[in-house]
């Protein structure tokens, strides 16, 4: 057998041992050895990705908590205690500046997707289906657990896109905030009762990603004074 | 590049001959007032009258002609107004606006084939109303498009170019447009009649109709509005229609040629079409959720795709 032959065969393979004439021109070839083990390597490794949660390191939130703080964004909670008022809007002031909104859309976006991505993966289906606001018992916050907490639970009352003059607008993106919610809702509901319901999923991750696009556009246009 | 502003009252030479010819007449009742003061003082008055009721203050129509050649790419940002695109044949863009309270500024470019217009409140405290600027615009029929606006109507009609819109809750008309047009609204009606070219629209609240259309690539979806679909499927095209609540409405005609997949989780599929089971070798296995329906309509040269969460989709023949 050739090389050449060989790597077919190798592409063409899935996790079944490989046939004869490849096992024993894989005892004469190095190199052919060499890539195998690669192909192994990687293999292993995205077995191990798509079986584990995938949650950011802890160091990355630690760093981009205090890289807010430095620039004033936010207030650690020693400095400022929150109160019940403030509790609900500061953490909008993040959005203050438009490359920490688009910074934060993007990690929301990529949020929902990682939601996406764990749910697809039928060894954490049961775990999607928990979508019960439930914590998990480490302390490094997931990306899901973030997204919901932070995008989620936002209600329009604290959006500041809604304190500009236009009543037209503030009332449609009111209205349209609570559209999406319901569908949010619905969309949780049928996934909790039908977990292999491929269908409701993806509508659940549509709605994500609408409320998620749909802050960004209350926030675009508050940023900006409305449009540029 | 040429960059400027336009404020409100600042001098300008683009007002409309009708203003100017109220103008003249004025003056000239002023010189008559020397000869017969009561007489053309009373007519004067009329007149003033007249022209207030006729024309608000700042009402004034201001226009600006760039020169351009083929294919230019016009970008228009409005908070709140009319902005109407329309087609001719000259190689040159007119942007004509007026601005009734006169709080907004309307900011113009130019750099080539590029052009730009945006309104901006001359304060904060400008409410929507008294920034409601409506606009009319003229480009060559080959013209990109890139329109942004939160609210009022939007129009375009005839021209040939790739366009997009993004707006809160403007509504848009598009007629005997052809290109790659993508729109993003959030509550925004979208009727599209004679379009050609490709379509994709995103709304959440928002109804999307296309009327004789011939485009051969469709990606629709709204959250909680209709979409209804009156048209040829052209061979090859693909047609994607989803929503979550509203009704997906489509008409075809005995002789169109498509492949069809249409789910609804939660509704109905109502279908007055006999298809034949998927010709291309599909396997379409049967979900045990929702009602679907799947099959080819004579060769199947084109493909459909429509789904809904709890909307009813309805598969209609034409008349």
């Amino acid at each position: 057998m050739l090389c050449e032959q060989f790597e077919q065969i190798l592409e063409q393979q899935d996790d079944g041992a490989l046939p004869k004439p490849a096992l024993a021109h894989l005892e004469t070839c190095e190199a052919c050895r060499a890539l195998s083990a690669d192909f192994g390597a990687i293999h292993d490794m995205a077995l191990e990705l798509g079986a584990e949660a995938i949650a950011p390191p802890e160091r990355i939130w630690v760093s981009l908590r205090n890289q807010l703080e430095a620039e004033g964004l936010i207030r650690s909670p020693q400095a400022a205690p929150p109160s019940a008022s403030h509790a609900g809007h500061g953490w909008w002031a993040v959005f203050q500046r438009p490359a920490v909104a688009g910074v934060f859309l993007g990690l929301v976006l990529a949020a929902a997707s990682m939601v996406g991505y764990w749910s697809n993966i039928p060894q954490t289906a049961a775990h999607f289906s928990q979508l019960a606001p439930q914590q998990e018992a480490s302390s490094v916050p997931s990306a899901d657990s973030v997204f919901k907490e932070e995008v989620l639970t936002v209600g329009s009352d604290s959006i500041p896109g809604l304190q500009r003059q236009d009543t037209a607008v503030t009332d449609s993106i009111r209205r349209n905030l609570q559209i999406v919610d319901n569908f949010i809702a619905v969309c949780e509901k049928s996934v909790r009762e039908q977990p292999d319901n491929q269908m409701a999923r993806e509508y659940l991750y549509g709605a994500y990603q609408q409320k998620a696009e749909l802050l960004a556009t209350a926030t675009n246009r508050s940023l900006r004074g409305g449009l540029q | 590049m040429n960059a400027s502003s336009y404020y409100p009252g600042a001098a300008n030479t683009a007002r409309t001959p009708y203003l100017r010819a109220a103008s003249t007449c004025l003056a000239g009742r002023r010189a008559a007032r020397a000869r017969n003061s009561a007489r053309v003082g009373a007519l004067g008055a009329v007149l003033a009258g007249f022209v207030l009721a006729a024309s608000p203050a700042h009402a004034d129509r201001i226009e600006k002609h760039f020169a351009v050649q083929s294919k230019p790419k016009i970008t228009v940002r409005n908070s709140n107004g009319r902005i109407q695109v329309k087609a001719w044949t000259k190689n040159e863009v007119l942007v004509a606006w007026t601005n009734a309270s006169g709080k907004s500024v309307v900011e113009t470019e130019q750099a080539g084939n590029r052009v730009e217009v945006s309104t901006r409140m001359i304060e904060d405290s400008v409410s929507a109303d008294e920034g409601k600027t409506d606009f009319e615009v003229t480009v060559p029929v080959e013209s990109e498009l890139n329109v942004r606006t939160d609210s009022g109507n939007v129009t375009v009609d005839s021209v040939h170019g790739d366009m997009t819109f993004d707006t809160v809750g403007a509504n848009l008309q598009l007629s005997d447009v052809d290109g790659y047009m993508v729109v993003k609204t959030i509550d925004g009606s979208l009727i599209c009649t004679r379009c050609s070219g490709k379509l994709e629209a995103n709304s959440i609240s928002g109804n999307v109709q296309m009327i004789q259309p011939t485009l051969d690539s469709v990606r629709v979806q709204t959250s909680s509005g209709n979409i209804f679909f009156d048209g040829s499927f052209l061979s090859r095209g693909i047609y994607i229609m989803k929503n979550f609540s509203g009704t997906i409405e489509v008409h075809f005609a005995s002789s169109d040629s498509f492949d069809v997949n249409a789910t609804s989780l939660k509704g109905d599929v109502i279908n007055q079409a006999t298809f034949k089971p998927d010709t291309h070798g599909t396997s379409h296995p049967i979900s045990k959720w929702g009602h679907s329906l799947f099959g080819t309509m004579n060769e199947g040269h084109a493909k459909v795709e429509l789904s809904s969460f709890s909307g009813t989709i309805k598969i209609l023949k034409r008349d």
